[in-house]
């Protein structure tokens, strides 16, 4: 069996043998591409959600502190399968790139073309530059311990900051109503949504904001906190699921 | 045509198999499975009918009928093209007798049922004031309220005005058909910021959105590309568990990690510098409560007094009997004219009202009768049998009210004089089903 294989008798595949091997690569790289946009975007989609879907649910407090906290979920598990099985640190950004995928065609087709949103009220967060540290991390250090906290922690703090270039225009005040609202909030109130009023925003909700206004880096650190100890339970989870020993009998 | 030889049990026979026979059977099946899956197609797209209602029958009839009581919703069209503005205003009453299970309206959101933003809402008034967010109802209180929206896109749609109450769920006002005419390519939304800044809503943003999202994107496709060029799963596991670990990942491969580890960070912390100098005003969302006192009293207004004694729904008879202790305060002759629960309409034939108010209530035109039509005097108190019934009780499904835990009606009852001053009072009582 290939794991009772030493340095010494090591021979690397030739010829057919390794044809197939790379065919059996793009195989589950194509599967791994589909299962993971469809579910992470799931996982995503109903653990995250409103956080993500709607322009006006972005704020300072909620979402840096849940969207990271649930995202780093599948890519810790993923890393655990791919870092420990095959070397390889790409779990995290492959995950992150598929839930990407998955949610900008859901934004197009589900909510612009099916039910006529548009397309920038409804744009996703990207977690891609906190995916691409984690899996750099991880092949770096080769540690769990290390990537948990130095790694979860870098994929919390980034994240909002990394949004910003998107989702900063979007907080520009605008007068209405007698009343000082964002651009997102005008989105909210003008874009006629039945099942979606305007006090079931979990946004703006807590104590957070009593260190003098500055509720967003509260968030990311208690986000960072938080993430240390999701990516364990998750790369914990990977490894639980996960199965290598098909391989063995190559 | 094909021959073909087979040995069976030993014998020897010759079978012919004639192809095309055999396919154009294959055809004729196929086509008739076709068919037959046109059939059913053709039926069911023949008898598709557009959606014409929003789940408003099927919430419980108490909530319907103690929570937001309606009236006197108007729209001021019902056709226009893409960019013009239709308004809906009208009144509504929030009930005193609020059911127990049913959350009290400490945040309530004033919308419009659509299928999706088919309009977009421009302005909203509770009151007279201008108000984005939600607010607060006081029950006992009296509203009118007006939203302004705007035809984005064409199509006909079926719309109400309803609210969503914290934690209670929707409960829909009257609703009408709206015809939206134009082009869709026509629709314009812009607004202005605080500095003067004109947005176009439909476009604001997303360009800045697909090139960040398309900058990172790239950045992790590069990633990805240069671990998935070499071979992976089978034979990395062969070389792990040799214990060649040290040329999975290359001293090149760990240059690129450091890099990675250093120049995210600074690209994410420039790029984030950069948007903050950009929009220095920027503001957090904004998520207050609006504060909105209801008008002096409309419903219950001290004019004409109303106790409701006793309430018995007739189930063979679809009728509600309502025993009511009136004392007119008024100094003119009042009349019954209308009562109004859930949004259904019974009016009294005997005392035809000054004017029809809502746009598209539920109407019973002959559906109230009273044991004594004569006009209740000045000053007069009197015991009146009124009686509503009508078939709608059961079509709206507000005969389920038998069936709630809740079983209490709640509505609003409207006196008109002789020179057709109008009066509202509610009413509530336990409903006793008789059922023969």
């Amino acid at each position: 069996m290939s794991a009772n294989l030493s340095t010494r008798n090591f021979r690397p595949y030739t010829g057919e043998k390794a044809r197939i091997a790379r065919a059996y690569d793009y195989l589950v790289l194509v599967l791994a591409l589909f299962l993971f946009i469809g579910s992470f975007h799931l996982h995503f989609a109903l653990t995250v959600g409103d956080w993500d879907f709607w322009v006006d649910w972005k704020d300072r407090q909620w979402w840096p502190l849940v969207t990271p906290l649930i995202g780093i979920t599948f890519p810790a598990a993923v890393q655990a399968v791919l870092w420990t099985n095959f070397r390889l640190p790409l779990g995290a950004t492959l995950c992150v790139a598929c839930l990407s995928i998955g949610t900008w065609i859901a934004r197009v087709f589900a909510y612009h073309y099916w039910n006529y949103f548009p397309i920038n009220m409804v744009m996703p967060s990207t977690m891609l530059p906190s995916a691409l540290f984690l899996d750099a991390v991880l092949m770096l250090s080769n540690s769990l311990t290390i990537t948990a906290i130095f790694g979860g922690s870098a994929f919390a703090l980034l994240f909002y900051p990394s949004n910003w270039p998107i989702f900063g225009m979007f907080h520009l005040p605008v007068e209405a109503g007698n009343s000082q609202l964002t651009v997102a909030d005008m989105f909210g109130f003008q874009y006629i949504r039945t099942g979606m009023p305007e006090y079931l925003r979990i946004i703006e909700r807590g104590t957070l904001r009593t260190y003098g206004q500055i509720a967003t880096p509260l968030s990311a650190f208690c986000s960072a906190l938080l993430c240390t100890l999701m990516y364990t339970l998750w790369w914990h989870i990977g490894k639980w699921f996960a199965t290598t020993r098909y391989l063995n009998r190559i | 045509m094909k021959t073909t030889t087979q040995n069976n049990m030993g014998e020897n026979f010759v079978k012919t198999i004639d192809f095309p026979k055999v396919i154009k059977k294959q055809q004729d099946t196929l086509l008739n499975f076709l068919f037959f899956l046109g059939m059913i197609f053709s039926v069911y797209m023949l008898t598709i009918q557009p959606v014409s209602a929003h789940g408003e029958k099927n919430l419980e009839p108490y909530v319907r009928m103690r929570t937001i009581q309606w009236y006197d919703v108007q729209w001021s069209k019902q056709q226009f093209n893409v960019n013009d503005e239709v308004s809906v205003t009208g009144k509504f009453h929030v009930a005193e007798d609020w059911p127990i299970s049913v959350p009290k309206p400490d945040a309530a959101f004033l919308n419009i049922s659509t299928p999706g933003p088919v309009m977009i809402r421009t302005e909203r008034y509770l009151n007279g004031k201008p108000y984005m967010n939600s607010v607060a109802l006081q029950p006992g209180g009296d509203y009118d309220f007006k939203v302004v929206l705007k035809g984005r896109l064409p199509g006909r749609y079926h719309i109400h005005p309803f609210f969503n109450l914290i934690d209670a769920g929707q409960v829909m006002g009257p609703g009408v058909w709206l015809d939206i005419g134009g082009d869709e390519a026509d629709f314009t939304n812009d607004i202005q910021t605080i500095n003067g800044k004109s947005i176009n809503m439909e476009t604001y943003g997303l360009a800045n959105g697909i090139f960040w999202h398309s900058f990172w994107a790239l950045l992790a496709t590069a990633w990805l590309l240069w671990w998935v060029r070499r071979p992976l799963f089978i034979a990395r596991y062969r070389m792990l568990h040799a214990g060649m670990e040290e040329e999975l990942v290359t001293p090149l491969d760990r240059n690129i990690g450091k890099a990675i580890l250093v120049g995210v960070p600074v690209l994410v912390f420039v790029f984030y510098t950069m948007t903050v100098n950009e929009y220095p005003k920027a503001i957090p969302l904004q998520a207050s409560l609006d504060q909105i006192l209801p008008l002096s009293a409309k419903v219950n207004a001290g004019v004409v007094e109303v106790d409701t004694l006793r309430a018995e729904y007739r189930v063979p008879e679809r009728a509600m009997k309502l025993s009511l202790k009136i004392k007119n305060g008024s100094d003119k002759p009042i009349q019954i004219g209308e009562f109004a629960t859930g949004s259904v309409h019974f009016l009294n034939k005997a005392a035809p009202l000054p004017q029809q108010n809502d746009a598209d209530g539920v109407v019973a035109a002959e559906g109230l009768s009273l044991d004594n039509p004569t006009p209740i005097q000045p000053g007069e108190q009197r015991t009146v049998l009124m009686t509503a019934g009508d078939a709608l009780w059961e079509s709206e499904k507000l005969d389920g009210l038998i069936n709630d835990a809740d079983s209490r009606i709640g509505g609003l009852i409207f006196f008109y004089d002789t020179e057709g001053e109008r009066y509202v009072s509610s009413v509530t009582a336990a409903v006793i089903p008789k059922f023969n």
